[in-house]
């Protein structure tokens, strides 16, 4: 038998509810596809953010705050620590590298980080896309999507805690807090990294230090720049990001820089905390998106039995011109099932479009690149409701299959 | 008709004599009480019989054709055709006996009118074939033809009441079925129409040598049957021991 002619006539007979039940069984399933997909892109461009900040040490005070600060270049009142702690530990045999993240700054809304050249180049893994790092004090290397372009000048403000500016939009707070006679001048760009870092203007830190009025670290000011800072004086820094020689030696710096005036962390732990919180809401999240499906669901079949059973008189038709009661089952439970299959289909593109401009959003906010990817989770979700739509759908379908032809006749 | 002829190619099923053994139905009225419907002693149609049946409504003709068509099973008695007995068939025996054997033709057409003239035609067959062959379309189209159906490709929702009618028609004759059963085919059809899917009916009747049961007011169309039954409204009493 083939059921496909009556079953296309019968989805034709419905037109416009047909399709609003697509639409409707489509919007549950994008959003709990959404939900699922952008917490997993949140979190992977996150960790993949975080990925050369081994161990980062600061003041005392909330590791989220410094994490969020350093990491993710939110910009926040850090207490600083003390700068001679650069010092030492660039002696530590422990320690492969180490450098400052000295934040504050902005220009046209841009974070300017001041670091180390080796810092600025994540130590030797990539090199800048266009031009190169910087080499003497003044010189600026802009993050990929910084609009200032090689040989710009770029005039420094000090950043205002709460300052709403938008990148690549100079804040009108900004000409207030200018530092006037400090300008950098872009030398490189960093090709992209699909961070908050892409929106950062890279600096030497000795910079940072001067344009507050402070020593810039070193013995001798022969222009140099860089470790070693062996300067009597060496200004304080919010945050260092070290990188351990070794698992074991990242352990024991971290126990060693938890006390003493200081705090040492792996991001990655404080991530998998915020982890833990983001996924226990993913979780309530999705399963409440499951529920609210499994309502539409529940709708659409008091919709499917009702137009089952206005279409009694059709289907007894059919079985007086001989067609049997499997063949009524199966045009019914096809074409009902048919549409919420559509509408899971229709789901999952409409999720990943929903994810799509939800990530728009977020990269605009913070920098994050988010990649839309659908995995099992996601598979499993619509699998689920395909399995419920399926099932229940059966009901009207075997409503139609009991019916005596006669009853549908007489009607 | 030869036009008609060459088309079949397979064999109909031979018609075989209908029969009707000492036939009890019974319904439930509107107050839950069972009250008798028909009540027939016996009755004999031979094969290729065209047999009009006359009553008043509610004398149970409806209810007739249900049962001869095995939709519904009498309370008591057989209903047979040929050796079988088709009322003591189960349900799915029954849909297979109905679909290889019978034609069933409406009053008010029931067409699918979402499906074009070609589709509502050979829509019986997608009830056993996966696929509809050349063959069966080339059938169709020929039965189209004889009905004057010209373009197939028309929607049956916008066609005529006439020629609704003669797609019905053509559907019910599709897979040369040895019985047709037609409800008061012409009552929903002006004078002309009914005068013009009458004559067809018969016509085909006669072209494929099956059986046809006619329930009908239409004295015309009666007048074109070789036999008429007049069915005595049922007397309206309570039945003490109905099921």
């Amino acid at each position: 038998m083939n059921p496909f002619p009556m079953v296309w006539a019968d989805i034709r007979a419905l037109r416009w509810t047909a399709l609003a039940i697509i639409v409707l069984v489509a919007l549950a399933v994008a959003v709990g596809v959404a939900i699922g997909a952008q917490e997993r892109a949140l979190r992977r461009s996150s960790a993949a953010a975080a990925e050369d900040f081994d161990l980062l040490i600061g003041a005392p005070g909330s590791q989220t705050q410094l994490l969020m600060s350093a990491v993710y270049l939110q910009p926040d009142a850090v207490p600083l620590m003390d700068g001679r702690l650069l010092n030492t530990l660039a002696q530590d045999e422990r320690v492969a590298g180490v450098a400052p993240i000295a934040f504050g700054d902005v220009s046209k809304g841009y974070v300017i980080v001041g670091t180390t050249a080796a810092f600025a180049g994540r130590w030797g893994r990539f090199a800048p896309a266009q031009g190169r790092l910087f080499a003497r004090e003044g010189e600026a290397v802009l993050g990929a999507d910084v609009s200032y372009g090689l040989g710009d000048s770029i005039a420094p403000s000090h950043g205002v805690l709460g300052a709403t500016g938008r990148p690549g939009v100079a804040h009108e707070d900004e000409v207030g807090h200018r530092h006037a006679g400090h300008d950098y001048v872009a030398v490189g760009r960093l090709p992209r990294l699909g961070s908050p870092w892409d929106r950062a203007i890279l600096v030497p830190v000795e910079s940072v230090w001067e344009i507050h009025g402070l020593a810039n670290g070193h013995a001798v000011d022969d222009g140099r720049i860089g470790p070693p800072f062996d300067g009597p004086r060496i200004p304080g820094v919010p945050a260092l990001v070290v990188k351990p020689r070794s698992v074991a030696g990242a352990y024991a710096l971290r126990a060693q820089y938890r006390q003493g005036g200081t705090m040492a962390f792996f991001p990655a732990e404080v991530l998998v905390t915020l982890y833990r919180a983001l996924g226990d809401v993913r979780s309530v999240l999705v399963a409440a998106s499951f529920l609210n499906a499994l309502l539409i669901l529940a709708a659409v079949l008091l919709l499917l039995i009702a137009v089952a059973g206005l279409r009694r008189r059709r289907y007894a038709i059919l079985r007086a011109l001989g067609a049997p009661r499997g063949y009524v089952l199966l045009v019914v439970w096809l074409g009902m099932a048919g549409l919420i299959g559509a509408g899971c289909v229709a789901g999952l593109l409409a999720g990943a479009v929903l994810t799509t401009a939800l990530s728009g959003v977020i990269a605009g906010q913070t920098g994050l690149r988010l990649v839309f990817a659908i995995e099992s989770q996601e598979i499993v979700f619509v699998a689920a409701l395909l399995l419920v739509g399926s099932a229940i759908t059966l009901v009207p379908a075997l409503m139609s299959y009991r019916a005596p032809a006669v009853a549908g006749l007489r009607d | 008709m030869p036009v008609f002829t060459s088309l079949d190619r397979r064999p109909a099923a031979a018609a075989r004599a209908l029969q009707l053994t000492g036939i009890r139905l019974d319904h439930r009225g509107g107050d839950g009480r069972p009250f008798r419907v028909l009540d027939l002693a016996g009755l004999t149609i031979p094969a290729g019989a065209r047999v009009g049946l006359r009553g008043a409504s509610g004398s149970g003709k409806t209810s007739l054709l249900h049962l001869v068509a095995g939709l519904i099973r009498p309370d008591a008695g057989s209903v047979s055709w040929g050796d079988m007995v088709v009322s003591d068939l189960p349900v799915s025996a029954r849909d297979r006996w109905r679909q290889a054997t019978l034609g069933f033709v409406f009053q008010d057409f029931h067409l699918i009118p979402e499906l074009d003239v070609a589709a509502n035609i050979t829509l019986p067959l997608t009830f056993s074939h996966w696929r509809i062959g050349p063959a069966e379309h080339e059938r169709a189209a020929m039965l189209a033809a004889r009905m004057g159906l010209t373009d197939l490709r028309r929607k049956a929702g916008v066609l005529s009441r006439g020629e609704q009618q003669r797609v019905a028609i053509a559907r019910a004759v599709l897979l040369q079925p040895a019985l047709i059963l037609a409800d008061e085919p012409t009552a929903s059809l002006d004078a002309a129409h009914a005068a013009e899917v009458g004559a067809l009916l018969v016509e085909v009747a006669i072209e494929t040598g099956a059986t046809l049961i006619c329930a009908s007011h239409d004295t015309a169309l009666l007048a074109r049957m070789d036999r008429r039954i007049e069915l005595a409204a049922a007397p309206v009493v309570p039945v003490e021991s109905a099921a």
